[in-house]
């Protein structure tokens, strides 16, 4: 691409730029498709088994504390039903009080248990396990408020934050005839220690996060301490929710309800963390994308310069054949198509460099034979100069001696016969000279220069006039434009067409020529005009032919030449020759010159 | 007669060329003293005292010599080569007359030296004109190295 151009265009690379460039988008193209098609199959199903796995773990989950939390409600149930502790409330403390403490105290087992009490229908503390070490401050309406507890029952309340730690109560009704005599009500503390949560991290795998909270969303915590909990809806329990984490990290997350308790599990996936896979399974496909680009455009760059390297070395030997340099064979190494093409080109210029051969033998033979056919046509003319023009030198002379020497001794009609010798001598000779003339018209070389058409014309006419002083015609010359021509052919060739014009014109009584132009696009046409005896036009054609004449020699002289050696000087000059003329009316003589010809 | 004073030297092979030429010039007395040879090798011959004309005397030179081009054995070309090589000869005034206006002989003439060139008109008329006039001018106006 040319530096200012400005627009990018394929058609002006070289082959061997278009080929790589080709070959580069479209394996880009291929391997952005591919990768985004990849990372968004990859992303889909990769999610798809998250949310699965998510599911199963959130209803693991649920289930093992649902289990848990059955396991200690049917313990508090027991012993909310052992008759020992009826009687204890029965008889408000008289009877029974040993067992009813030592139950208590067996509900009170591990430190998780903080306290565990006995309260009468009126929601009175009447016992307290020994074993109890917090008195909680929550009173047993609040809890009953949200978690009502009907006779007979037993259930988990929901988790209270405490300075800090987490507790929940359980509470079972001590029933008597269907009537609510007692509760009791065991807080539990809900810990785990940093190793089971470890433990239930594994479990989970990285990058999740475990969560249990109130079914209200009054509390949430980690089963460690109370934290910010997930921005969810209770409706949405049991759908994928996506959020942001409080790490601002994008995350999905599922809930489960507890069953037998007011709680809820949640866990939730960094959605990162999950597709850390793909992420880096994509980042793998592209570098080896990026690696098979590169290779491609090596790989169609070396290809491309294998092209083009022997299609420029066919362009350099073509070039050098246009020139003539008929040597330079293109190298072939190769057997492919263009190894063929190679070798086809090689045989085709040596064909045409065979065909060059014979065809300038052909001109250097044909040459010497148009050498010969001149020098021939020389010695021709020489000998027609030479050869014919001594004996009718020697006729013509010795016609006039017998003449001049026996003048008054011969008769009339011997001395006619004399004169008719010689005038006819005197004819042949100008016939030999005219002849010679035209024949050296087509050896002589055309030397073109700008020629004054005007001064020519106005020196030919007074030449002209000056050897006919008799001749009383009237000639008018136009401001004629130069010419591009031979000024001596150019010369001959006026001296003929005025001559004819003075001669053609001489019988009538105020002769009058007129020498003139007429401007053309690309040529100048000059013609002389005569009010002469003119011609029929129907024996125009025979004008120009040598010895052609339409007048005989007793009404004009002329050999027949004159107007033949016109033709040839304007055929010279690439240009026309035509003429117009109305019998006894006059004759106009056209020629035309062509325009600004290169000076040769 | 080749012991007598030649002013004029004809070289010509065609007798009737070089009647008319001796006629031309008698009729204007100026053919007194011409010598005629026909071809080439008698002129050179006549010039340098060789041959037939070893008993001549070398010092005898002619005024003018009017020489044909196309003849027989020695060539008019030739004749005038030799002539105006050798020292002896090459003061005498030589004039071309041929029947042929070749342009390339009156080129080559001109090299050599040649001091006129006349085309031969083929009207005798004019031919006798042309003749006499060239023998008064060379005979009569030109003053020749003596």
């Amino acid at each position: 691409m040319k530096a200012g151009t400005g627009r990018f265009s394929f058609s002006r690379l070289s082959i061997q730029q278009r080929l790589p460039l080709l070959i580069c988008t479209l394996l880009l193209s291929a391997i952005v498709i591919f990768s985004f098609a990849t990372y968004y199959g990859l992303k889909k199903a990769t999610l798809k088994i998250g949310k699965e796995r998510l599911h199963s773990l959130t209803d693991q989950l649920s289930s093992i504390l649902g289990q848990s939390a059955q396991a200690l409600l049917g313990t508090v149930r027991a012993t909310a039903n052992q008759s020992f502790v009826k009687q204890y409330l029965k008889s408000e403390g008289k009877e029974s009080h040993l067992e009813t403490l030592q139950a208590l105290d067996k509900l009170n087992r591990d430190s998780t248990w903080v306290s565990v009490e006995l309260l009468d229908s009126n929601k009175t503390r009447v016992l307290r396990s020994d074993k109890s070490t917090v008195n909680i401050k929550v009173h047993i309406t609040d809890v009953l408020y949200f978690t009502p507890v009907g006779p007979g029952a037993c259930k988990v309340g929901k988790i209270y934050n405490l300075k800090g730690s987490m507790y929940y109560p359980t509470i079972a009704t001590v029933t008597d005839n269907n009537r609510i005599i007692g509760y009791i009500i065991c807080w539990q503390l809900l810990k785990n220690s940093p190793k089971a949560v470890e433990q239930l991290s594994q479990l989970m795998g990285t990058g999740a996060t475990l969560y249990i909270g109130n079914t209200d969303g009054s509390l949430w915590t980690n089963m460690i301490r109370p934290v910010k909990g997930p921005p969810v809806r209770m409706n949405h329990i049991g759908d994928f929710i996506e959020y942001d984490s409080p790490r601002g990290q994008k995350v999905i997350a599922t809930a489960q309800l507890i069953a037998n308790t007011n709680w809820v599990v949640l866990v939730d996936f960094s959605e990162e963390t999950m597709l850390a896979g793909t992420t880096s399974f994509v980042n793998w496909i592209i570098i080896v994308g990026v690696v098979l680009t590169a290779i491609g455009i090596l790989g169609a760059w070396i290809m491309s310069y294998n092209i083009t390297r022997p299609l420029n070395q066919l362009t350099d030997a073509a070039t050098a054949i246009s020139k003539g340099d008929f040597s330079y064979a293109v190298k072939v190494y190769r057997n492919d198509e263009l190894g063929q093409l190679a070798n086809a080109f090689n045989i085709m210029a040596e064909q045409v460099h065979l065909m060059h051969q014979e065809l300038e033998d052909k001109v250097k033979e044909r040459t010497a034979q148009l050498e010969n056919v001149n020098k021939e046509l020389e010695a021709f003319s020489y000998s027609v100069s030479h050869d014919l023009r001594t004996p009718l030198r020697a006729i013509s002379g010795y016609s006039i001696m017998l003449k001049e020497d026996y003048d008054g001794k011969l008769d009339a009609e011997a001395d006619r016969i004399i004169h008719n010798i010689i005038t006819n001598a005197k004819m042949m000779g100008q016939l030999i000279d005219d002849l010679l003339a035209f024949s050296r018209l087509s050896k002589k070389e055309l030397v073109r220069t700008r020629v004054d058409m005007q001064l020519l014309a106005t020196t030919v006419v007074n030449e002209l006039l000056q050897n006919n002083p008799e001749n009383k015609c009237q000639v008018n010359i136009d401001v004629l434009p130069p010419a591009d021509a031979d000024q001596g052919m150019i010369k001959q060739a006026l001296i003929n067409l005025v001559n004819n014009a003075i001669k053609y014109s001489s019988k009538k009584a105020d002769p009058n020529i007129e020498i003139g132009f007429k401007d053309e696009d690309s040529t100048t046409i000059y013609y002389i005009k005569d009010n002469g005896v003119g011609f029929d036009m129907a024996y125009a054609g025979k004008l120009f032919g040598v010895f052609q004449r339409l007048h005989s020699q007793e009404e004009f002289e002329g050999t027949g030449v004159g107007l033949a050696l016109v033709k040839r000087i304007i055929d010279r000059h690439n240009g026309e020759i035509w003429a117009e003329a109305l019998e006894n009316k006059g004759a106009t003589f056209y020629f035309s010159l062509p325009k600004n010809t290169d000076h040769e | 007669m080749s012991d007598n004073k030649v002013e004029i030297l004809l070289v010509e092979d065609n007798s009737h060329d070089a009647e008319m030429t001796i006629r031309a010039l008698k009729k204007v007395n100026l053919a007194n003293k011409l010598f005629h040879v026909k071809d080439g090798a008698e002129a050179l011959d006549f010039l340098f005292a060789r041959g037939t004309y070893a008993e001549r005397d070398i010092n005898n030179k002619p005024k003018v010599i009017l020489l044909d081009i196309k003849m027989p054995k020695i060539d008019g070309i030739e004749v005038l080569r030799q002539i105006k090589l050798n020292e002896a000869t090459k003061k005498i005034p030589v004039v071309i007359m041929t029947s042929s206006k070749e342009e390339q002989d009156i080129i080559t003439s001109y090299h050599l030296g040649v001091n006129s060139f006349v085309v031969k008109p083929v009207d005798f008329e004019s031919f006798a004109k042309a003749v006499s006039e060239l023998g008064f001018y060379w005979l009569i106006i030109n003053q020749a190295v003596e």
